[in-house]
């Protein structure tokens, strides 16, 4: 254990980001990296995008409120030293997208109102389930619903959004690739951290598992009112192929879209639940 | 290339200044200057002649307490992410978090550095007992949820003591110890002026909350006495020189309006 | 950069400001475009320009590229602090932090 935790010192991830893939980086993209007019002129495509980019916010303060809460309730330094570098990532996640709000036309003073009309009842639920162990320095139950469950859907709903964006809008895929980034060292790290404990408090596997299911539960959800209803076309579709999985994100219906981004998520929780010994509970109704 | 007016900081409006202030953004550009090329808080290839044994054991105590210092401040700041009362103060708390985390980080391998294995260990057997009760009682506020104390006992007192303390040190420290301290100095100073602003602002209209943090002063005073005492000890810095030391905690909580 | 012998009574309240061109002295604590505004203190003997201030909080000596005046209102980046500059005992600018 202490080996492995050894590669998460604050000095690593200095190297890492700060010094690595950010760097040069203003607020996640390019210095001269700009959203495409395409969208900006358009209120039907900017609106979806603002709706879109509410849910990455939304999802993003939950993370960094449960990272940082996290950070008292770990049993060891070496833990708390990672969810410390996890704590200013997710701060950083949340000013990046709050400023791609900026950048969308929300004035600053209207943030907060714009946020709540446009996040998912079912999105702020699912970050309740998982606060609600953060709040009770549930550890255990905390990394596995933050660094298993929120973070592997956002690594999965980050790269659906990467590959759909390369083309069509550079700058916003330039500002998620850098999130996907940091997303890789958090699941990383609840895998090989929570492995261990689980092995060491079998008794806990039951509470977990259900709350797994009800954060299911309402990612599903959300997911499904994502995709319902009409979906807003960009005016000059892609000319290449967006490949996810699979799917041609460029030509893919709805349907397909949340089909290929549900199968993917739900399976990677699968397989890494499964490594650290915990078995995927399907949630109770289908939603 | 632009001139100074373009990016003259002192015409930004206030609100303008606060958040750019306490952005991830700017964080990410201050570490940048002091910290880049720079291996666990220190130049990689700076020489480290061995210190002799009375020196090394005298600076082993110090360090102990620095981390007991430290530990306070990363779970302190942990806690205050969630209490933060709006989202620019929420983001600049989570860049103290890993900023904490990295003067942890380096005076642990500094105890590394000069043969402590066990540093578990040898810092609870080192700890000043004022500072673990320090440290108890500023998590006590963190746990009650109360922002305001909480800011004031961690940001304002904490950080000023480590900050004074930490200048007197690297004056006459071993030189990788020195430049160690001198980046974690730069790093005191957005946490202590957070605090101080923070509070400011909040207590300009509140005469309640600021007597009420009179209080809170009233209570860990004997303590914050307690841990410079030992602090400025460990350092044998002359009797004498000492309340020179304390002059700008003093200065700070006057400004506050929290003396009386 | 420009230096200066500062004093308050010298500045008539008419007077154009004179302008300052910062150059960077090796302050790094703030984001690169900001250096020139900061540079670090020598203490009491330390002569400061008709452009400069020390911040009370952090003890670091805050720059403008014009000449400042009674009423000016400067940000210490480094601390956050915002403070009103004023006239002072010695001859030299003081500021007072505002909440």
């Amino acid at each position: 254990m202490a080996d492995f935790l050894s590669q998460y010192s604050i000095q690593r991830w200095i190297e890492m980001c700060p010094q690595g893939y950010l760097e040069n980086t203003v607020y996640g993209r390019g210095p001269d990296e700009h959203e495409p007019e395409a969208i900006l002129d358009d209120t039907e495509q900017r609106d979806a995008a603002i709706s879109s980019t509410v849910q990455l916010v939304v999802g993003e303060r939950c993370a960094l409120a449960a990272s940082s809460g996290l950070i008292n309730a770990a049993p060891d330094y070496p833990s708390k030293r990672f969810l410390a570098t996890q704590t200013l990532d997710e701060a950083r996640h949340v000013e990046v997208f709050t400023q791609r709000l900026f950048d969308l036309g929300v004035k600053k003073d209207d943030l907060e109102d714009t946020v709540q009309e446009h996040a998912n009842p079912n999105l702020v639920k699912f970050a309740e389930v998982l606060l609600e162990k953060v709040g009770n320095g549930d550890f255990l139950a905390g990394v596995v619903g933050q660094n298993i469950v929120l973070e592997g859907m956002a690594f999965t709903v980050f790269e659906l959004l990467e590959t759909a964006n390369k083309e069509l809008n550079p700058k916003f895929a330039h500002t998620l690739s850098g999130t996907i980034a940091d997303e890789r060292r958090h699941v990383g790290f609840g895998e090989n951290r929570i492995g261990s404990l689980v092995r060491e408090h079998p008794e806990k596997k039951p509470e977990i598992e259900q709350m797994q299911q009800e954060m299911t539960y309402y990612m599903l959800a959300t997911f499904a009112d994502a995709f319902s209803g009409p979906q807003v076309q960009p005016a000059e579709p892609p000319t290449g192929e967006a490949d996810f999985h699979g799917t041609n994100l460029a030509t893919a219906t709805p349907e397909e879209m949340e089909a290929v981004l549900s199968n993917t998520v739900l399976g990677e929780f699968k397989t890494r639940l499964d490594r650290i010994g915990l078995e995927y509970q399907s949630p109770p109704v289908p939603a | 290339m632009p001139s100074d007016e373009d990016f003259d900081p002192h015409v930004l409006a206030e609100d303008a200044f606060i958040e750019e202030v306490q952005s991830f953004q700017f964080w990410f550009g201050a570490v940048e200057g002091y910290l880049t090329g720079q291996s666990y808080g220190h130049d990689p290839g700076m020489a480290d002649p061995p210190l002799d044994e009375t020196q090394r054991e005298r600076l082993i105590t110090t360090l102990c307490n620095y981390c007991v210092g430290e530990t306070a401040a990363l779970e302190g700041a942990s806690g205050l992410v969630s209490l933060a009362p709006n989202h620019p103060a929420k983001i600049f708390m989570a860049t103290q978090v890993v900023d904490e985390a990295r003067h942890l980080e380096v005076f642990l391998r500094r105890l590394n550095d000069l043969g402590v294995e066990d540093t578990t260990t040898e810092i609870v057997r080192r700890a000043n007992p004022a500072l673990t009760e320090f440290k108890d009682a500023l998590m006590q506020l963190v746990a009650a949820g109360d922002w305001d104390a909480a800011v004031f006992a961690q940001n304002v007192i904490l950080e000023t003591m480590e900050f004074t303390v930490f200048r007197s040190h690297a004056q006459n420290a071993d030189p990788m110890t020195a430049e160690i301290l001198e980046g974690v100095i730069s790093d005191e100073r957005r946490h202590f002026g957070f605090g101080e602003n923070d509070l400011g602002r909040r207590l300009a209209h509140d005469p309640e909350g600021r007597a009420r943090l009179r209080d809170v002063r009233r209570d860990l005073d004997g303590l914050v006495l307690g841990v410079f005492e030992g602090a400025l000890a460990d350092l044998e810095v002359p009797a004498a020189d000492r309340h020179v030391l304390g002059r700008d905690y003093l200065e700070t909580v006057e400004r506050l309006g929290l003396t009386q | 950069m420009t230096t200066s012998d500062a004093s308050t009574s010298e500045v008539a309240p008419d007077k154009p400001r004179r302008q300052y061109d910062l150059d960077e002295t090796g302050f790094n604590e703030v984001p690169k475009k900001w250096r020139k505004f900061y540079r670090h203190w020598g203490g009491p003997g330390d002569k400061l320009g008709r452009n400069e201030v020390v911040c009370p909080v952090c003890k670091i000596v805050i720059r403008s590229a014009r000449e400042l005046r009674p009423g000016d209102k400067v940000y210490c980046m480094p601390c956050m602090s915002r403070m009103i500059v004023v006239e002072g005992p010695d001859d030299h600018f003081i500021a007072e932090v505002i909440f």
